[in-house]
């Protein structure tokens, strides 16, 4: 391993207090990322994927109640600590967001080129009519035709894939080192959710920047990522290599995960094996694993303490007491989710 | 024997913009049991199909035959009075149910709304019902909002398959779903398939989903139907160019995702045509690699592949040349290759 990491979030801790009590959305979560690389983050509805990327840059709105606790070093400075108006630039500037809506995030009433424009002019210091090039430049390049054209319109005259276009444009318009991308394809046709990862895929590598990417599917996460982690609850429950969590994942959750979908090449599959139950609402926080109560493998002391995350393999982190049993077994009994063809 | 045949069944609509013809010319049938799995982009017509079916949107032209009557010739109390052999599940569990009826009155409404059995046997239809999609005797009391997806979703299926109809048509049932909470519903439509021997239309958008569930697929576009056959027909060796789009574009968990995500972006070009202005010809050709004057001058009739079943049919001109590799595309005016 060599170099700098570009971004070093240690022990993030997020809790939302809601009329029905804390929520636990984040609940220790470590882990960096070097410039340049690609990291998927996989997990149930609820597990608090959102809430991490959000927390990286305080995004949250102002009704929230929320505290968080840990830190998040990038470029040198934690981002947990600096005031609002560096974040300010560091959001957009260095650090771009897609999501998974980009109706929401769009100004409705504003042609998307003077969008882009004036993010240009805030983070970039452009003039007028360079930001108005460079906006055009920015739609050509994402893959929209006519983009003079298509630069005067406003967010509504476009389809759904084209906005996610617009989007990943403005979220590149100032040349990010991070690109955080929130489910971005989950509600796009898989036609157009092909177009958008080759093309999120193709900008990681001419720009150098470094890829976030957030879903539920580990097909998305196998076409456009290197590096995986699983979350649940609140915490990473694996971390692995894409390559090495297909051949050898080890936290029952993620076999749990593995096993659940359909793959499209299994022709006789015959019934699905969902997880029993759901995941906690209160997130994490507790004195036990967390996925306990839906583990089938799991122990007494799965139930009173905290398993930590252990080493299975090279760059494969597992957070579970039997990982370095389930780690020795690779037989088909020992990896059930690895059918065979 | 076929329960539902559907023929060349054509749905108009009037917009803003004009007139649209959102289904245009769909044939397909279901034999008893079987599960004909409906695929394709958003817009192409997949659920004014299955309304149309279900003669909830009036036809321009065809028919829809359920156990050999036609539907569209009856008058409006006869189709009531067939309305619980074919019955509908729909994509948001919530919506579709009355909030304020409990669990067994919602599922029992069909049944009454239908005049079927007296008060014990419905009370009989309604437990069996439960239990059939896996919902506890115990929630029978609650309302939908104190269920789960999962729970309203079984409840949707429920009140569905109650009135023991011989034909089931899913409008995106799963797609709402968290992904366990989806694996669930598929294993009970799944099950309900082998001890019902009810007839489903499946309509979704996760490919690996209907592979999962179809015994036949159809694929549809512009609302048109472009390639049908069996599930490893038309998954395992496409015909029609778009289908090939289609099956590319699945992400899938290995090694080869990113390449085969390229093969469909080579497939599948540009964007999805306006259907006020819908292109001459073979309506696939502004995005095909493979077009020719030819596609732009006759629209290409539905030809039988392979053996001579006539199960998998293509509409496609070219189909025969078109080897189901990764192709080489052609110059193509409508081709938005990334200026990266
Ligand atoms: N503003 C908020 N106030 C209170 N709780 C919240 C808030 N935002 C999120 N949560 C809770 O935090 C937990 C994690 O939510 P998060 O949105 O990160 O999940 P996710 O993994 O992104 O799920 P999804 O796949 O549904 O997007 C959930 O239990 C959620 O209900
Ligand atoms: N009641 C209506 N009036 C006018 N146009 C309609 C109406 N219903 C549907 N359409 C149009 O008909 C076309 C087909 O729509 P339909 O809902 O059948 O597509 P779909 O394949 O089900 O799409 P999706 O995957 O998004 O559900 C679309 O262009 C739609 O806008
Ligand atoms: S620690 Fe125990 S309960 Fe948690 S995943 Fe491992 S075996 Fe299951
Ligand atoms: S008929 Fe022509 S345009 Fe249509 S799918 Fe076949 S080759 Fe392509
Ligand atoms: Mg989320
Ligand atoms: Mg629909």
């Amino acid at each position: 391993m060599s170099g700098m990491p570009l971004l070093e979030v240690e022990d993030l801790h997020v809790t939302f207090r809601t009329a029905s009590g804390p929520v636990h959305a984040v609940d220790g979560v470590s882990f960096t990322m070097k410039p340049g690389s690609s990291l998927g983050v996989v997990g149930e509805s609820g597990s608090g994927k959102s809430v991490t990327a959000r927390a990286l840059l305080r995004l949250f709105a102002i009704t929230d109640d929320v505290q968080i606790s840990g830190a998040v070093h990038f470029d040198g400075q934690d981002l947990l600590r600096i005031d609002e108006r560096r974040l300010r630039d560091v959001r957009g500037g260095q650090i771009g967001m897609i999501f998974q809506d980009p109706l929401t995030s769009l100004n409705p009433l504003m042609a998307v080129g003077e969008q882009i424009a004036e993010s240009l002019r805030l983070h970039r210091g452009m003039s007028r009519s360079e930001a108005a090039a460079e906006a055009v430049e920015l739609l050509a390049r994402v893959g929209i035709a006519d983009p003079e054209q298509r630069a005067t319109e406003l967010p509504s005259s476009f389809s759904g894939g084209m906005r996610q276009r617009v989007m990943i444009s403005l979220a590149i318009a100032c040349r990010p080192r991070l690109l955080i991308a929130d489910e971005p394809t989950t509600a796009l046709d898989v036609t157009v959710q092909a177009e958008i990862l080759l093309l999120l895929d193709e900008l990681r590598r001419s720009e150098g920047m470094a890829l976030m990417l957030i879903t539920h599917d580990f097909g998305v996460v196998a076409a456009t990522c290197d590096d995986v982690q699983v979350m649940y609850a609140g915490k990473l429950v694996e971390k692995a290599s894409m390559a090495h969590l297909f051949d050898r994942a080890n936290h029952p959750y993620t076999e749990g995960l593995l096993r659940l979908v359909p793959r499209f090449e299994d022709t006789h599959t015959g019934r699905l094996h969902p997880i029993p139950g759901q995941p906690p609402i209160t997130g994490g926080g507790g004195s036990s694993c967390a996925f306990a109560p839906r583990c089938s493998y799991a122990v007494d002391r799965c139930r009173s303490e905290v398993p930590p995350e252990v080493a299975v393999g090279p760059q494969h982190l597992s957070a579970c007491w039997l990982a370095t049993d389930r780690a020795k077994d690779t037989t088909e009994a020992g990896q059930p989710w690895r059918r065979a063809q | 024997m076929s329960v539902l045949e559907v023929d060349d069944v054509v749905v108009e609509f009037d917009t803003d913009g004009g007139r649209i013809t959102a289904v245009d010319g769909v044939s397909l049938h279901l034999a008893t049991g079987e599960t004909l799995g409906l695929v394709g982009e958003s817009g192409c017509g997949k659920s004014t199909l299955a309304r149309a079916i279900m003669q909830l949107v009036p036809m321009q032209r065809g028919s829809v035959r359920l156990e050999d009557t036609d539907l569209g010739s009856l008058s409006r109390r006869e189709l009531r009075r067939m309305r619980h052999r074919i019955q509908m599940v729909f994509q948001d569990p919530r919506g579709s149910l009355d909030p304020r009826m409990n669990v067994s009155t919602l599922i029992g409404e069909p049944l009454r709304v239908h005049g079927i059995g007296d008060r014990a046997s419905r009370a009989k239809a309604v437990a069996e019902a439960m239990e059939l999609v896996g919902l506890p005797a115990a929630v029978a009391d609650r309302l939908p909002s104190e269920l789960s997806g999962g729970q309203q979703q079984r409840v949707g299926i429920a009140r569905a398959i109650v009135t023991d109809p011989a034909v089931l048509v899913c409008d995106e049932p799963v797609s709402a779903l968290d992904v366990s909470i989806q694996a669930q519903i598929i294993n009970v439509l799944d099950e309900l398939r082998d001890e019902l021997s009810v007839a489903m239309l499946f309509i979704a958008h996760d490919l690996s989903v209907v592979r999962h569930l179809s015994d036949r697929v159809a694929v549809m576009y512009l609302g048109q139907i472009v390639e049908t056959g069996t599930a490893s027909e038309v998954f395992g060796e496409p015909r029609h160019p778009y289908t090939h789009g289609l099956i590319s574009s699945v992400p899938r968990a290995d090694a080869e995702s990113a390449a085969r995500l390229q093969t469909a972006r080579r497939l599948v070009l540009g964007e999805l045509p306006s259907l006020l202005d819908p292109p001459s010809g073979c309506r696939y050709r502004t995005r095909c690699p493979y077009a020719t004057a030819q596609c732009a001058e006759a629209e290409p009739p539905p030809e039988p592949v392979g053996r001579a079943d006539g199960l998998h049919t293509v509409k496609c001109h070219h189909w025969r040349t078109i080897v189901s590799a990764a192709p080489e595309p052609q110059e193509s005016a409508t081709s938005q290759e990334l200026a990266i």
